[in-house]
């Protein structure tokens, strides 16, 4: 189990690494793409901030806040483990893949352009909702 | 070493060397592939020019109508240009990304049409000052036409100008000319042949046509 988590930790520093080069990229000029078309576009989209803040430190926040659950899960007593902590990691990958297919779905059908950092941002995100055991299929104390 | 101390030294860790990763992936160039004379461009002819004739740097741009970062860079190209009124001139080059922007290839088409009238710049200025008016338009024809027609242009000659072969092989020139300073984003900026990278501020676009202006 420690070992699923330690990969979610993982994946939660490169997200850390995506998010943060995004918002320090976003006002830096036009931010080509390597594998997609319209990086920029969706950088300085409408979609692209909240309340005048961009996403991308949303997303920074994010990470850090997964991969210090994640860390406090490895690093957490075997005998005692905390059940919360896997539950709140859940709902929190759980909260943030509605976001992130809601704004993957904003690429393709409202602005038909593709930033490659977002997909990477979603694919971390629905692979840390995949790794997180569910609360519900958790197995009760003997 | 208390139990909860470990996992708080490996999170201030991560953050500081994720931190120092962005900054210093931010800081590379974004093609390390890219020779020193790719980063050079022979624009030879072609493009719309503001600006007096004899200026001393060209500012090229490589923009498409419909890219809502070439709109963002827009009232900062007619502040420098306002700045620099004899040292600087813009000379701008369609390159619609007609992949992504499905009408980007009439916006082009419609200042090339004004521009038949004599009237390019204020259908490139009106074009991006309307952007989001017509840019997820499904038709976007009507509202070119109704800026047109704003402008007091003769309508008739601009919507033969919107299906004219010759205009849209002017638009496709740019772009061939593009693809060759292998251009790869929207707006790209080229002073005097070389390619400039320039943030979105007007302190960053100061400094690099202060940085080109013969001294």
């Amino acid at each position: 189990m420690k070992a699923r988590f330690a990969v979610i930790a993982i994946l939660a520093f490169i997200g850390m690494v995506d998010a943060l080069y995004l918002s320090i990229k976003r006002n830096a000029g036009p931010i080509p793409c390597h594998v997609t078309r319209g990086c920029t576009d969706v950088l300085t989209s409408r979609y692209s901030e909240i309340v005048g803040i961009p996403i991308s430190w949303f997303g920074v926040g994010f990470y850090i806040v997964m991969f210090s659950l994640a860390a406090f899960k490895v690093f957490e007593d075997p005998q005692y483990p905390s059940h919360g902590l896997t539950g709140l990691i859940f709902y929190l990958a759980g909260a943030a893949l509605v976001i992130s297919s809601l704004l993957v779905g904003i690429q393709a059908f409202i602005l038909k352009a593709f930033c490659e950092y977002c997909l990477l941002s979603a694919a971390l995100v629905l692979s840390m909702f995949l790794l997180t055991p569910s609360p519900a299929r958790r197995k009760l104390p003997q | 070493m208390p139990k909860a101390l470990k996992p708080l030294i490996v999170i201030v860790l991560a953050v500081a060397l994720a931190a120092g990763a962005a900054v210093y992936l931010s800081r590379q160039p974004d093609q390390p592939e890219e020779t020193a004379a790719a980063t050079r461009a022979d624009i030879k002819d072609g493009g719309h020019i503001r600006g007096p004739e004899k200026a001393a740097l060209t500012l090229v741009e490589f923009g498409d109508y419909q890219c809502p970062s070439c709109g963002a860079y827009h009232p900062l190209v007619k502040e420098i240009l306002n700045r620099y009124p004899q040292q600087l001139r813009l000379e701008f080059h369609h390159f619609p990304l007609v992949t992504i922007h499905p009408n980007s290839m009439l916006a082009s088409k419609a200042a090339e049409a004004a521009g038949e009238q004599g009237r390019y710049w204020e259908m490139h200025d009106a074009l991006f000052d309307h952007q989001r008016e017509w840019s997820d338009s499904p038709n976007a024809e009507p509202i070119f036409v109704a800026l047109a027609s704003q402008m007091g242009l003769d309508s008739n000659k601009f919507m033969q100008g919107l299906r004219s072969p010759q205009l849209q092989d002017r638009i496709l020139r740019d772009v061939e000319q593009g693809q060759n300073a292998k251009v790869d984003a929207v707006p790209t900026f080229f002073i005097n042949g070389e390619r400039v990278h320039i943030k979105l501020s007007m302190e960053d676009f100061v400094q690099v046509i202060d940085a080109h202006l013969p001294k």
